[in-house]
């Protein structure tokens, strides 16, 4: 790689580097402070690069000691809790909550021991093991890796869990009705009022119910789990993915399912008048604009949307 | 010279007119706020035109949103580390408490050797910081950590070779 003339190459900067350790955090004899003289002479770009690397290091060194420490050690978030030698995740909201989550009022702890988002809100993670998590709506999950494993915890609403396959712990799962596990796979966890939903589209994920034997669910599966341990494979009426995206995507919908599927983003009450709740709803719809999904409804289906207030709003016939 | 080894400043100028109104929407979509976006936008081609990169870029949308990946992470460790600094304050006594001139210089530095550490093993990251923030000598170290003086002088140097690059490299 061409390097600019008025920059150190790589090699004179490490062997400064390796002076520096020595003559800094060891005690040098005078003979070995002799020998540093002679290398500083001996390359005109070693003068620099020692410049440098001790400009570095006199910088740390200035750090202010127990603020520093105190400092690093709340920012990197981690906590070992030394008695079950479980450590906590470095969480990293690399999504759409960035804004909020510099808003939000919360402690590095609570940040740390459990992510969660508010009604409407989405949220991107990444693990420190390079899996992307992705929460959506008035959701909530607890995240533990140690040496041996991946942990997730679903505490409330719906997930996705992009497992990075190159790490070899495998990764397990709690939820109400019992335990998944994989290594290697992408899927979709969702609490709904009969249990659960799990969707999976990549790898392969076991399912433990807590009161039925375990079973295998393949990529393009997507399975409802009931509390009592049994499950069934089903067809849904639209992509449980497309929140991922951003989006509600959906095929003959029926309005009352779709208007239910809105009101988990909306904050308040969001009603669908019996008569026309089973009008079927096509299309793919943005999140972030739920009035605006309203809006576009009274524009393909003979329905009319009243809002007593902003968060009491029903959609009757029009 | 550095203009070797990075992108020519046209060629920055038509990879703007091509991704850039793309990019805002893409960072929209995750910031949540427009003028945030545009902001992140921005400095996306402010480090596009400093890195070193041998042109012409195969996939520059996907070496863009990379860049601005890599921001929003920057920005969002540097929000957890002031804030985890104010919390801090509230550890010491008043007359210790840095000057507001000197909180920058600290909260620089010590962003700086915290996007350090996210690079280093557990123990390289402990020696490191046993040797810079607390003063230990290699022996002293050696003796803490369990390992011998040769494995403390290799994990120093490896965060020092780490520090330099974040320092006067990838800036």
């Amino acid at each position: 790689m061409p390097t600019p003339d008025n920059a150190p190459a790589q090699a004179q900067v490490d062997q400064a580097i390796d002076w520096l350790v020595k003559l800094r955090f060891d005690s040098p004899c005078p003979r070995t402070e002799q020998q540093f003289q002679h290398w500083l002479a001996s390359h005109p770009h070693n003068p620099l690069a020692w410049q440098r690397v001790s400009h570095l290091s006199d910088e740390l060194a200035g750090l202010p000691k127990g603020l520093s420490r105190r400092t690093l050690d709340g920012s990197q978030r981690q906590r070992i809790n030394r008695r079950d030698h479980l450590k906590l995740l470095t969480v990293l909201a690399v999504g759409g909550s960035l804004g909020w989550a510099a808003r939000e009022p919360l402690g590095i702890p609570q940040l740390l021991a459990d992510s969660s988002t508010a009604t409407g809100e989405r949220r991107q993670l990444q693990g420190s093991d390079g899996s992307r998590i992705q929460l959506n709506t008035a959701s909530a999950i607890d995240l533990r890796y140690s040496a041996e494993q991946r942990r997730l915890q679903l505490v409330r609403g719906e997930v996705s869990l992009d497992s990075n396959p190159n790490d070899n712990r495998p990764f397990r799962i709690d939820t109400r009705i019992g335990q998944l596990a994989t290594l290697d796979g992408q899927l979709l966890l969702r609490e709904n009022d009969q249990g659960l939903l799990l969707a999976v589209r990549r790898g392969e994920v076991t399912l433990f119910p807590t009161s039925a034997s375990p079973r295998r669910v393949l990529p393009g599966e997507t399975l409802q789990v009931w509390a009592s341990g049994s499950f069934q494979a089903v067809t849904l009426h639209g992509d449980p993915w497309g929140w991922t995206d951003g989006v509600l995507s959906v095929q003959q919908m029926p309005l009352g399912e779709f208007i239910a599927e809105l009101a988990r983003y909306r904050p308040g009450l969001l009603r669908c008048a019996p008569e026309v709740a089973d009008l079927k709803v096509s299309g793919t719809y943005q999140l972030a604009d739920t009035g605006q999904i309203l809006q576009l409804l009274t524009r393909s289906l003979p329905v009319r949307v009243d809002y007593r207030t902003r968060y009491w709003v029903s959609i009757g016939a029009a | 010279m550095q203009i070797n080894d990075t992108l020519k400043p046209t060629e920055v100028a038509l990879l703007y007119q091509a991704h850039h109104r793309w990019l805002s929407g893409w960072l929209r979509s995750r910031v949540g706020c427009s003028e945030h976006a545009a902001d992140l936008a921005q400095d996306t081609f402010v480090r596009l035109l400093r890195a070193r990169q041998l042109s012409p870029l195969k996939e520059p949308r996907a070496y863009l949103s990379s860049i601005a990946r890599g921001l929003m992470i920057d920005q969002f460790r540097r929000r957890a580390l002031e804030r985890a600094y104010q919390e801090s304050l509230s550890h010491l006594p008043e007359a210790e408490v840095p000057s507001e001139e000197n909180r920058l210089v600290i909260l620089d530095t010590l962003a700086r050797l915290d996007r350090a550490l996210h690079q280093l093993k557990p123990r390289a990251r402990q020696a490191f910081l046993l040797a810079q923030l607390d003063g230990l000598s290699i022996v002293q170290i050696a003796l803490r950590l369990g390992v011998s003086r040769a494995t403390v002088e290799r994990d120093l140097a490896k965060a020092l070779g780490v520090c330099y690059r974040l320092r006067y490299a990838d800036a």
